[in-house]
């Protein structure tokens, strides 16, 4: 319980330091940041705008320290300004929309490559040495040595231009409407697998490799050995002595990999023009929409907070030492 | 034994590597020997099938896409291996200080450390390219350095941290030596494998990380990099068109150079470090990979 507090602890300072970059940026340009925003983002904005421009970075009447209070406490109650492209729409409205389009294509994929990787980690580890070791350690060099840029690119140039098997951007059938029906739900599927395929080639090589040398740590260990002269199935070993043990180190690198799906999610978005936050984010740098932007640094920070610590408390839970510590 | 024939593998994979860099090191370098054209300039129809006279084609306003890659490769290379350097020193130097001194400096570092570490690096990196705005590739090359070197400093510390008990540096204390002395010339010399391996991983960083902001527009249009050929080329809808060459020849060499590098980090880790002939040493390497991030 005292390390889970811990670690809430330093994600809060994470956060608040990530919120802090959000606070100086703008004050580090030259000139008036909110005129600059403004002038760039086009003539076409209503006069009021620039007083919601100015609440967003916190420029209010008063010392530095009082601005930067002001700003924190709007961004802890939920509130980070409004969009410029989208005016009057608040960032956290425009965000929000897309970040669960995100977290559904990161978690997904997430789970399916740790799986798929473990599993092919644990094989290749048992059989060290054989042509499917090899396969799998090549094939992992090769698929995390490539950008996520080049292997979305790829994917959507062969599955989707040339063959034509799948749809080559957004995240449904726009002419369906958004509902729990059979038929929208298969399209958001159909509409799925391609960013999904990308982003599994992406991640699945780290977790193999990570699983594989674990095993391959463990299996000289006097117990996997007892476990062998008792007589128990290799299958049995396999799984239940040695990739029990294995895994808690390989769920300790889950929480890196997350900045890795986040970064190749994002990506991954633009390129298949897929609604979420990278996406909105490509959006947003094209129109200079300041506030989107620092808001979706918040958003993905938080994202990866949570997620850490919801590795934290797995790693707890498999790891009984930490639980009585 | 079974494991023979996989240790020869790899050290043909070593070699691979080496041969990969220095083959695309080669071809920058004589660029202006290999193509008579201007890398900006244009020189033929639009969008243009390859052909004798542009053998990967051209782009959308007529430029040679060979000339664009082998130009590219130039900027890819030297910002690749400019950030990879400044991300490896800031880390060691960072790492050896709080692995070496302990105490308070030592919190206070990890304490940046880890931080950093949780921030997800893309996100930021692109956050401070946007105020930034069009940034060159040095900037982009030094934003990098500035925000990309937790995980070698994590490395670096906790291998300190077993140096630092050997007595060469007991005995180098005992004889009065200054602090920074013990860092630079007892420690440093004893974690050269571990920078090796930082500083390739740093490089593959840097260099998919500036591909990836250029290409989302971050970058200036006007350098010729792979980046920034992968932004005007998505830019002018290069695939939907049927322009294939003008997307995808970035693409494999982005991906052929990753792979070059990957495989040279093997040939690193063995010539620096024969002890470490265990699987361990894959997973270090794509654990640096990928901690910052390293493959977007």
């Amino acid at each position: 319980m005292a390390f889970l507090l811990r670690r809430l602890c330093f994600y809060l300072a994470a956060f608040v330091a990530a919120a802090t970059i959000n606070f100086f940026l703008p004050r580090l340009m030259p000139g008036d940041p909110v005129q600059i925003m403004f002038s760039s983002a086009g003539a076409e904005l209503p006069p009021e705008s620039l007083q919601a421009l100015k609440l967003t970075f916190g420029f209010v009447d008063g010392p530095l320290w009082q601005q930067y209070l002001t700003y924190l406490g709007s961004i802890f109650s939920g509130d980070l300004g409004r969009s410029i492209k989208y005016f009057p729409l608040p960032v956290s409205t425009v965000l929000g929309n897309a970040l669960v389009w995100t977290v559904g294509l990161m978690g997904t994929a997430t789970i399916i490559s740790f799986t798929l990787g473990t599993f092919l980690g644990i094989l290749a580890a048992w059989r060290r040495g054989s042509l499917f070791d090899v396969i799998v350690s090549v094939g992992a060099i090769f698929a995390t040595s490539v950008p996520a840029v080049v292997t979305s690119l790829i994917v959507v140039f062969f599955f989707g231009f040339t063959l034509n098997w799948f749809p080559t951007g957004y995240a449904a059938d726009p002419a369906l409407d958004p509902a729990f029906t059979l038929q929208y739900l298969g399209s958001v599927l159909y509409h799925g697998i391609l960013p999904m395929l990308t982003l599994c080639t992406v991640l699945t090589g780290g977790f193999a490799v990570t699983m594989r040398n674990n095993m391959i740590n463990l299996l000289g260990e006097d117990y996997i050995v007892m476990a062998r002269a008792k007589g128990l199935s290799d299958g049995h070993v396999m799984l239940w002595y040695a990739a029990r043990n294995a895994l808690l180190p390989t769920v300790s690198s889950l929480a890196i990999a997350i900045g890795t799906v986040l970064g190749g999610s994002l990506v991954t978005e633009v390129v298949f023009n897929y609604p979420g936050l990278g996406n909105i984010l490509y959006q947003a740098i094209l129109a200079r929409d300041y506030p989107v932007i620092q808001g979706q640094l918040l958003i993905m920070t938080a994202t990866m907070l949570v997620a850490n610590f919801i590795v934290d408390v797995s790693y707890v839970l498999l790891d009984p030492r930490l639980k009585r510590a | 034994m079974k494991t023979q024939p996989f240790g020869l593998i790899r050290n043909r994979k070593a070699l691979v590597g080496v041969a990969i860099i220095a083959f695309i090191l080669l071809v920058a370098i004589a660029a202006p020997l290999l193509t008579p054209y201007d890398p900006g300039a244009r020189v033929g129809r639009p969008h243009q099938a390859p052909s004798l006279a542009h053998w990967l084609g051209t782009t959308r306003i007529g430029q040679d896409v060979f000339t664009r890659l082998i130009y590219g490769a130039r900027t890819s290379l030297a910002v690749g291996f400019g950030a990879g350097l400044l991300i490896t020193i800031v880390g060691t130097a960072l790492g050896i200080l709080a692995g070496y001194r302990g105490g308070k400096v030592d919190e206070v570092i990890s304490f940046f450390t880890n931080m950093v570490l949780v921030v997800p690096n893309l996100p930021l990196l692109l956050v401070l390219a946007a105020f930034i705005g069009q940034a060159n590739p040095w900037v982009i090359a030094l934003i990098l350095g500035g925000t990309s070197w937790a995980w070698g400093a994590r490395v670096t510390r906790a291998e300190t941290l077993s140096v630092k008990q050997k007595d060469y540096v007991k005995s180098a204390e005992m004889m009065g030596e200054p602090r920074w002395r013990i860092m630079t010339f007892e420690i440093f010399p004893n974690l050269i494998s571990i920078v090796g391996i930082n500083f390739i991983g740093s490089v593959i960083f840097a260099i998919i990380t500036q591909a990836t902001l250029e290409f989302l527009g971050l970058g200036d249009p006007k350098v010729v990099s792979w980046g920034t050929m992968l932004y005007a080329a998505q830019k002018a809808s290069a695939l939907s068109v049927g322009a294939w060459w003008d997307i995808l020849t970035p693409c494999f060499a982005l991906a052929f150079l990753g792979i070059g590098l990957s495989l040279l980090n093997f040939a690193v880790d063995e010539i620096a470090n024969p002890r470490l002939r265990t699987g361990n040493r894959l997973g270090r390497w794509s654990a640096l990979i990928r901690s910052g991030e390293g493959r977007l």
